[in-house]
C-alpha cells in the first residue's frame, strides 16, 4: 500500500500541470452542470403551470399564457446551457485522452528520463503498465464524477423520461464517458510512444484518437443496424406524430408499401423521388400522386428501442476499453522495441 | 577472471547507413574502471548502449556478466548500474524523489546507500532536479547508478559539461565506490587527463573500431615519444609547440603521456591488433 501511495505521488509530480488542468477543467464542468441540474429542477417546482407537459399546455396553438414568457426564456436559457454541458461530457473523454496520454512516454523519451527509468527498471512492459496506472485512473475518476453529473443534468432536463431505458444523450452520460476516456489515453499514450516527443505527440493524437472512435462509431452503426426494427411515425401524447423518441436512430428512411426499408438516397437511387409528405408522414412523388393517393410509402427510421440503452451502453464501453486494451499493447511492443532517445 | 563486458565481433550500423560501430572484439575483466576513450561519432555511446540493451546491434554480440541483453533484458539490467550522457533527471521531481521512484523502479536499491553518498555531497535531498547545478545532476545520476549495487556500471561521458572540480568530485565518488564495491565500470570520455588519474584501464576507439585496448599502466610502459620521425612509429602528430613527435612502442627519447599515446592511436586508426601484439 505505501508502495502505491509512493508510486501515486512521483506519478503526480511527473505530470503535475497536466492533471491539475483536467482536473480543474472537470471540476468545473461537474460544477455547472449541478448547477444548472437545479436549476432546472427549482424552475419547475417553483413555476409548474408554466413548465408542466410544455408541449401539451403552453406550445398551443396560441403560444404560452404572457405570464409564463420570463419563465420560459429563463428555462429555456439554462436548458441551452445543460445542452452545451452535455456535449462537454462527450468532447471530454477524447480531450482528456489528449491531454494525459499523449505526454505520457512522449515527455520520458523527448526528455531523456527514459533511459533513466529503463535503465532501472528490469521490464519495460512493467514500468508501463504502472506508468500508466494511476494516470488512467486518476483520469477514469475525474470522468465517473463527469458522468455522474451528466446523468443528473439529463434527468433535470428530461424529467419525464425515465433515463435507464431511453437513448438521449447516449454517449453523453453514464458509464460510455468513463470508458471512452479510458480507450483515449491509452490511445494517446500509443501515439507518444511512437512519436517521441510531447508536442508532436498532442497534435496527433488527436487525430488519431478521433479517428479511431469515427472508426468505432461506424463499425457500431453497422453492428447496430443489424439489430435494429423498423420504426414508423406514431401519434404522441400531444397529438402530434413523432418516432419513439426514447429509441437510438440507426437509420432514417421510409417504409415501402410492400414492408420494405429504404433510405432516402436509396429511395431517389431508384427513381422513387419522394418529395411531398403528408401530415401522416406519408411521401409522394408529386402533388398529382398527393391527390391521386399514389403513395410511395411511409417515414420509417431503424432503431433500437430504448428498453436496450443499458445493454448497448456496456457493448459500447466495452468496445472503448477494447480499443484501449489494444492500444495498450502495441504500445508495449513500441516501448520494448524502441530506443529511449 | 570473469569479463564482466564482452562484445563479440559487435557492429552496428544506423538506419542511415553510417557504420557506429564495426566489428569490435572485447572483453573488460571483472573489477576496477575501464576507460573508453575516442574523439566524438566514434561509436562510444552506441557501444555503452548496446551493453543496457538501447541499441540492438546489427551483427555480433554483446554480454553483461555472460547475459545477452537482447535476449534477456531483465537479467542483464539487473547486473547494470547506468548513467546516460546527459543527467536526465526528472524536472518535476526532488532527489529524494528520485530515490524513491528508483526503489520503486529497481527491486533492491540501496536508498540509504545512494543518499549517503549524496549527503557526503551537501547535495540537499529535498531541493528539486532543475534547482541543482550541472555537477550535483551527475552526482545524483551516479547515486542512482550507485544505488542499484549492480556488479558492472557503464557512464555514457558523465564528465562532458562538468567543470573541473565537479569532474574531480565526480571521479572521487565513482573511484571509491568501484574499489569498495568491487564493481566493474566502464567510463566514457574525452578528457584523458581525468582518466589517467581515476582508471585502470583503458581502451581508445575511433570510427568504430578498437585502437587500443590495455592497462593504463601497460600503455604507458609500452610507448614512448620519439622527437624524430620514425617508419616504426605508431603515429606521428603535432606536439603542443607545433613540432612533430611520434608515437612508439617500446623505448624513444622520452616516455609519453596518456594523453600522447591516446592522441597517438587516434591518428593512427590501426587497428587493436597493433596494440594487443
Amino acid at each position: 500500500m505505501t508502495g502505491a501511495l509512493t508510486w501515486a505521488r512521483l506519478s503526480f509530480r511527473q505530470q503535475r500541470w497536466e492533471l491539475i488542468l483536467v482536473a480543474l477543467g472537470v471540476a468545473g464542468t461537474a460544477v455547472a452542470m449541478l448547477y444548472f441540474a437545479f436549476t432546472l429542477d427549482g424552475m419547475r417546482a417553483a413555476s409548474p403551470d408554466c413548465l408542466r407537459d410544455l408541449e401539451a399546455n403552453v406550445f398551443t396553438d396560441s403560444g404560452p399564457p404572457a405570464a409564463c414568457q420570463a419563465v420560459l426564456t429563463a428555462y429555456y436559457d439554462a436548458y441551452n446551457w445543460g445542452t452545451n454541458l452535455a456535449n462537454v461530457a462527450w468532447l471530454a473523454p477524447f480531450g482528456i485522452g489528449v491531454i494525459l496520454g499523449a505526454p505520457l512516454v512522449a515527455r520520458e523519451i523527448d526528455g531523456g528520463t527514459a533511459q533513466l527509468a529503463w535503465s532501472l527498471s528490469p521490464s519495460r512492459v512493467g514500468w508501463l503498465v504502472r506508468r500508466i496506472a494511476f494516470v488512467s485512473l486518476f483520469g477514469a475518476a475525474l470522468l465517473a464524477v463527469l458522468a455522474v453529473t451528466s446523468a443528473l443534468l439529463t434527468a433535470a432536463m428530461f424529467p419525464e423520461l425515465k433515463l435507464s431505458e431511453d437513448f438521449i444523450y447516449f454517449g453523453r452520460r453514464d458509464l460510455p464517458v468513463v470508458a471512452r476516456g479510458a480507450g483515449a489515453i491509452m490511445l494517446g499514450v500509443l501515439v507518444g510512444a511512437v512519436i517521441g516527443r510531447v508536442l508532436p505527440a498532442v497534435l496527433a493524437s488527436a487525430l488519431v484518437i478521433g479517428l479511431a472512435f469515427l472508426g468505432l462509431s461506424l463499425g457500431e452503426d453497422r453492428w447496430n443496424a443489424s439489430e435494429a426494427t423498423l420504426q414508423r411515425f406514431q401519434e404522441t401524447p400531444g397529438g402530434s406524430m413523432s418516432f419513439d423518441m426514447t429509441a437510438l436512430a440507426v437509420a432514417y428512411g421510409m417504409e415501402t408499401a410492400d414492408g420494405e426499408f429504404i433510405t432516402y438516397s436509396e429511395a431517389n437511387e431508384r427513381g422513387m423521388n419522394p418529395h411531398i409528405a403528408d401530415e401522416n408522414g406519408g411521401w409522394y412523388a408529386s402533388e398529382e400522386d398527393l391527390q391521386a393517393g399514389r403513395l410511395l410509402g411511409y417515414d420509417a427510421r431503424l432503431s433500437i428501442p430504448g428498453q436496450r440503452y443499458p445493454e448497448l451502453v456496456l457493448r459500447h464501453s466495452a468496445l472503448a476499453a477494447a480499443l484501449g486494451m489494444l492500444a495498450l499493447g502495441l504500445t508495449a511492443i513500441v516501448v520494448v522495441r524502441r530506443r529511449p532517445v | 577472471m570473469t569479463d564482466m563486458l564482452e562484445t563479440h565481433d559487435l557492429a552496428k550500423r544506423y538506419r542511415r547507413g553510417v557504420w557506429a560501430l564495426a566489428g569490435i572484439d572485447l572483453a573488460i575483466p571483472q573489477g576496477g574502471i575501464t576507460a573508453l576513450v575516442g574523439p566524438n561519432a566514434a561509436g562510444k555511446s552506441t557501444l555503452i548502449k548496446t551493453w543496457v540493451g538501447f541499441e540492438r546491434p546489427t551483427r555480433g554480440s554483446v554480454r553483461v556478466a555472460g547475459i545477452d541483453p537482447w535476449r534477456d533484458r531483465s537479467a542483464a539490467l539487473g547486473k547494470l548500474g547506468y548513467v546516460p550522457q546527459s543527467p536526465s533527471l526528472y524536472d518535476g521531481l526532488s532527489v529524494e524523489d528520485h530515490l524513491d521512484l528508483a526503489r520503486q523502479l529497481r527491486p533492491g536499491f540501496d536508498r540509504e546507500y545512494a543518499r549517503d553518498r549524496l549527503a557526503q555531497l551537501d547535495i540537499p535531498a529535498d531541493r528539486g532536479a532543475r534547482e541543482l547545478s550541472g555537477g550535483q545532476q551527475a552526482q545524483v545520476a551516479l547515486a542512482l547508478a550507485l544505488g542499484t549495487r549492480a556488479p558492472v556500471l557503464l557512464l555514457d561521458e558523465p564528465l562532458a559539461s562538468l567543470d573541473p572540480l565537479a569532474r574531480r568530485e565526480f571521479l572521487h565518488v565513482l573511484t571509491d565506490a568501484v574499489r569498495s564495491d568491487g564493481a566493474t565500470a566502464l567510463l566514457s570520455s574525452h578528457i584523458v587527463t581525468d582518466v589517467e588519474q581515476s582508471c585502470d584501464r583503458l581502451i581508445v576507439l575511433g570510427v568504430g573500431k578498437v585502437l587500443l585496448h590495455d592497462t593504463v599502466t601497460g600503455a604507458l610502459g609500452a610507448h614512448a615519444i620519439s622527437l624524430t620521425q620514425r617508419a616504426d612509429a605508431v603515429a606521428s602528430f603535432a606536439a603542443p609547440d607545433g613540432s612533430r613527435i611520434s608515437l612508439v612502442r617500446g623505448t624513444a627519447d622520452r616516455p609519453a603521456t596518456l594523453d600522447e599515446v591516446v592522441l597517438g592511436y587516434l591518428a593512427s586508426g590501426r587497428p587493436s591488433s597493433v596494440a594487443a601484439a
